[in-house]
């Protein structure tokens, strides 16, 4: 595969304010990546570096071999882009706004109206009118009815309602089969996790991991919730992949991370209520990453330079509790 | 793309054009249709004016008598509304499609299409001289159409000849908007400065006229290069003066481009 967007050392700093630091990623043609990371995290920043709003402060970023910023309007010619608060014209209608979109993208007039039907939008309404959910519609709208090989999505679905938010990610589908190129920052976990192939972790304006979003679930914990018909006896749960969280007479709350098998032979073993094996979402692992006691920038920055970037509890086996910081003799 | 980003100024356009062009209209018709009156009483109206302290009148630009068209023409035109409608018009037009479409959240998601930063600019700036035209338009036709309804008697040609100093006046204004709009990417900010620099020049004008110690302040003032009685009076433009407003509106609208093109966009 080739890389669609590639970002060596992107630095942004707005005089003496971080914006993003030392951003190396790429995204490969055809994939869904999702950048995810809270308000305030340097997503914004990052994408409007990629769009050439803002000039790098150091390092540099191209989407399909062209500087983003040097070369902004040639990139542009590849892209589609939709802001997580458009300010559309009030004065306009949707159609109106839609048009001169199309127009300034080199679109037909009125090749948006298959996607306004599908989403609901009332075309002819001025957008002053528009609630906040139909105005992202139009964001929706504008950002998939061309055929431009890369989207760049900031945070598209706020303000939409589910059915809507499913439809969008039924289109993220339709855009990755037909072979396009999507860049999804959100803080929309659940969103990330059904649409994205590959996710990249921002923190105060670092990328902290970049992995698929299949092996960032995988390699992180499960949560395990027994009730048993008596107490366990003392050392049941004594294996080096499992932490016991809390344990109170029959209820039993423990946490494995990796081979789940050796924790479910010793359950075997006794009477058991009920169980439930929760394996984490995005948001989990998300968490960990943002959790109070998480690692120094600086520490999660250097764990991304790695062939794999990995932050997040520490390897049972060496140690055997349960800690929000950077696995210590991991692949950092 | 170039006459997408075209459209799209004119339909922004159209509004402030319409309903500032029918004040400005109506306005200068209005005071037209008074101005039989002072020409038929302009003894009296010059024994009235002497009663008023030399600053008041140099503050409405007042340099003769009323009965004099152009002399008129400055007092409640030239000096008064003109430069408040063009000052509106370029404060509005030059302030938007930069500093407050960036801060709605607009100017990124046009400016992420493949039209170049200048150019989209460029399209405003033609917009914006544009609408300086049509608004000086709409002052001096309603001078001359009311006048001929109520039979002032104005001849045609040097009252259209204001249309020249008036829309250039109004671009320097616009100029100077856009490049502030650029330069502090805040309309707010933008639109203050733009209006305390022609307060000040205001000022600085009326200053020089009463103080003749401080007659430099009109060589820098945009009013002390505004000077529509001659215009009307003795149908002469002022190539120096003219040379001073379009001066300053290339000079703004230039290094406003120029800036655009490599500055951060942030809101």
């Amino acid at each position: 595969m080739t890389a669609v967007i590639e970002a060596h050392g992107l630095t942004k700093y707005y005089g003496r304010r971080r914006g993003v630091v030392e951003l190396d990623f790429a995204v490969e043609a055809g994939e869904v990546f999702g950048f995810l990371g809270p308000n305030g995290a340097g997503k914004t920043t990052t994408i409007r570096l990629l769009l050439g709003l803002l000039r790098p402060t150091g390092g540099r970023a191209t989407i399909f071999g062209l500087d983003v910023w040097a070369e902004a309007p040639g990139v542009h010619r590849r892209l589609a882009y939709v802001g997580s608060e458009p300010g559309f014209l009030g004065e306009l209608t949707a159609a109106e706004q839609l048009d001169v979109l199309a127009a300034l993208r080199g679109l037909p007039k009125g090749v948006w109206r298959p996607l306004a039907e599908r989403l609901e939008l009332d075309p002819a309404v001025p957008i002053r009118k528009l609630s906040r959910g139909n105005r992202q519609k139009i964001a929706i709208v504008a950002a998939f009815m061309g055929e431009e090989p890369l989207l760049v999505l900031d945070e598209p679905t706020t303000g939409l309602d589910p059915l809507m938010q499913r439809e969008f990610l039924a289109l993220v589908a339709e855009t990755r089969a037909a072979g396009r190129t999507v860049f999804l920052s959100s803080h929309n976990l659940p969103e990330v996790e059904r649409s994205c192939d590959r996710v990249g972790i921002i923190r105060e304006g670092r990328l902290v991991d970049v992995s698929t979003v299949q092996r960032l679930l995988a390699e992180h914990w499960r949560s395990v919730n027994l009730v048993l018909a008596a107490p366990p006896p003392n050392g049941t749960f004594d294996l080096p992949n499992v932490e016991v969280v809390t344990a109170s007479a029959r209820d039993v709350h423990l946490m494995v991370r990796g081979d789940v098998n050796p924790l479910l032979r010793r359950i075997a073993g006794l009477e058991v209520v009920d169980i439930a094996i929760t394996t984490p979402d995005v948001e989990d692992v998300f968490l960990r990453y943002y959790d109070a006691g998480a690692a120094t920038p600086s520490e999660l920055a250097g764990v991304a330079d790695g062939p794999r970037a990995t932050v997040g509890p520490s390897d049972p086996e060496e140690e055997g509790t349960i800690r929000a910081g950077p696995a210590e003799g991991g692949d950092r | 793309m170039i006459r997408a980003a075209a459209w799209l100024e004119v339909r922004r356009n159209r509004s402030l054009v319409l309903w500032l062009g029918v004040v400005t209209f109506l306005y200068a018709g209005t005071m037209a249709a008074f101005y039989p009156i002072m020409r038929d009483n302009a003894a009296a109206l010059e024994q009235y004016l002497e009663l008023f302290p030399e600053a008041f009148l140099a503050a409405f630009g007042i340099s003769g008598s009323l009965g004099q068209p152009g002399v008129f023409f400055t007092t409640y035109l030239g000096s008064y509304l003109w430069p408040i409608v063009a000052a509106i018009a370029a404060i509005a037009g030059g302030t938007r499609v930069v500093a407050a479409d960036l801060e709605r959240g607009f100017l990124d998601i046009v400016i992420s299409t493949p039209i170049s930063r200048r150019r989209y600019l460029l399209v405003s700036i033609v917009g914006q001289a544009i609408v300086q035209l049509l608004l000086a338009l709409a002052l001096v036709a309603g001078v001359l159409v009311v006048g001929v309804l109520v039979g002032a008697g104005f001849e045609p040609g040097p009252f259209l000849l204001v249309v020249v100093p008036a829309t250039l006046f109004g671009w320097a204004i616009a100029g100077i908007a856009t490049l502030l709009a650029v330069a502090t990417l805040s309309r707010g900010i933008a639109a203050g400065v733009t209006t305390a620099v022609l307060l000040a020049m205001y000022l600085g004008f009326v200053v020089a006229q009463i103080e003749p110690d401080l007659e430099g302040l009109k060589a820098i003032s945009l009013f002390g290069h505004f000077d529509t009685t001659a215009v009307v009076d003795e149908g002469a433009l002022s190539p120096g003066d003219l040379a001073v407003h379009a001066g300053v509106a290339l000079l703004g609208w230039g290094v406003a481009l120029w800036r655009f093109r490599e500055r951060d966009l942030a809101a």
